[in-house]
């Protein structure tokens, strides 16, 4: 038996969802931007999918655009507005704890006339919306915060911030990879101008996701050729992908919202009520997402739980990243202020709508006997 | 030395995590029973990832391991079934 506990990297596909997506692989095989039969059936698909999304985060359907995933469409926004927006200035606002096709891309920005300034958060992971209204200038032209972080689930105030870069007339884009379908988005109550999502997260097909773009927000187009997606990002549609993100979207639900929030809850109070030293990375309740979890075993390197864990068929994700020879701490981690030590002993247990308390109660049972014999060695 | 003559060789010097494990698989996945492949590893996580990815494999078994030059790391690993 195999136990995943890493859905905040990926989700095992639903199988309505391939039930969608199989017949654009064999009968329904047509270029959905042909005006002919062949192109009827898809075109349909794809609208139905555009329609479905919008729907959840109340936009309209013309204004989420598909691309092949978030790293994509994060990289659209940031350079999309910059590129867009240079008679009115340079500087890009972002947080210390963005996903690397944030970080990266600021980065890369930078080195193209880009001004940015990266904004630190709390030890939970929380962003100070007063921070960022500080580190307001003339030239700012884009604000951009995940709306939940990846790796310990703090669900960030976008909210405020929409209303803070409403209010300065600077464009909002908010990375909801994460948050997308288990946490209440509207694009018109949380002034989002621009929106990251993608598919794979809610047990959807990978290689596909989508930027939401406020109608009338300044940004470039991405790809150009075909005339794809009302010109702003072009090349032959991905179908079967599209088809199944729309399907994994309509059949997300609150129910399961509501019962990975319990499971995350069970979880994190039975472990932390049978060993001593564990320690709870990011917030408690309501303000973290569902399905994360994210503890600290003292004295416990997270390599090696994910290790001994993995060879009992148990799939955890080790807080800290292997770079091409060697062990980097996370970002984020160090971000709320851990230091090198404390932050390779983080581990990150994401649930699903599928994980059940007995599952959790045996995954429980093999912690509590690693970090025992660890800490003995 | 290595106690083992070794059928072919694969390089993984500067391949990082876990596409060395990955390119270690399959080059192994098509090689016949009995033969010896001879996987060249850098030090560090690579070392601790590309054996144990293998020693998850019930086909495979590491039968030796040798400190290279510099930062590298010699396994031998021999094709059971």
């Amino acid at each position: 038996m195999e136990i995943y506990l890493d859905n905040t990297a990926t989700t095992h596909y639903d199988t309505r969802v391939i039930e969608t997506m199989v017949p654009f692989y064999s009968e329904l095989y047509g270029n959905a931007s042909s005006i002919h039969k062949a192109g009827k059936r898809p075109a349909e698909a794809i609208e139905q999918a555009r329609q479905i999304i919008a729907g959840k985060i109340h936009c309209k359907p013309d204004e989420i655009y598909f691309t092949s995933g978030g790293t994509e469409s994060n990289n659209w926004a940031l350079k999309g507005v910059f590129y867009s927006n240079k008679q009115k200035g340079n500087h890009i606002i972002t947080t210390s704890i963005e996903h690397p096709s944030i970080l990266e891309t600021a980065n890369w920005l930078g080195e193209h006339k880009a001004k940015i300034t990266l904004i630190p958060v709390n030890n939970q992971g929380f962003v100070d919306v007063d921070d960022i209204r500080k580190a307001i200038r003339n030239d700012t032209v884009l604000i951009s915060v995940m709306h939940a972080n990846n790796e310990i689930g703090t669900i960030e105030p976008i909210g405020s911030i929409g209303t803070l870069c409403r209010e300065k007339g600077i464009l909002f884009h908010t990375d909801a990879c994460q948050s997308f379908t288990k946490e209440t988005i509207d694009t018109e109550e949380q002034y989002i101008d621009l929106m990251t999502l993608n598919a794979h997260k809610i047990h959807g097909p990978k290689g596909v996701g989508a930027l939401y773009i406020r109608k009338g927000s300044r940004c470039e187009a991405f790809i150009h050729g075909g005339g794809q997606e009302n010109n702003m990002r072009s090349g032959t549609y991905n179908t079967p992908d599209i088809a199944g993100f729309g399907k994994a979207a309509e059949i997300a639900s609150e129910e399961d919202v509501q019962k990975m929030s319990l499971l995350r809850d069970f979880f994190i109070s039975e472990v932390s009520s049978k060993l001593e030293g564990v320690f709870l990375n990011g917030p408690v309740g309501g303000k973290r997402l569902c399905n994360n979890i994210n503890l600290r075993f003292s004295k416990v390197k997270g390599k090696s739980l994910f290790t001994e864990l993995n060879k009992r068929n148990i799939i955890i994700s080790a807080g800290s990243a292997c770079s091409s020879t060697r062990l980097t701490p996370s970002h984020v981690l160090t971000a709320l202020g851990l230091d090198e030590e404390s932050a390779h002993e983080g581990v990150r247990i994401s649930l699903s709508k599928w994980t059940n308390k007995e599952e959790l109660d045996y995954v429980i049972h093999h912690i509590i006997d690693i970090v025992d014999d660890l800490r003995k060695k | 030395m290595a106690k083992f003559k070794s059928d072919e060789i694969l390089d993984l010097k500067g391949v990082p995590c876990p596409r060395n494990s990955a390119r270690a698989l399959l080059k192994l996945g098509g090689m016949e029973e009995g033969e010896i492949l001879e996987i060249i590893v850098d030090d560090g996580e690579p070392l601790e990832n590309v054996p144990a990815s293998i020693e998850e494999e019930d086909n495979y078994k590491i039968i030796e391991k040798h400190k290279g030059e510099g930062h590298t790391w010699h396994l031998w690993v021999k094709v059971l079934r």
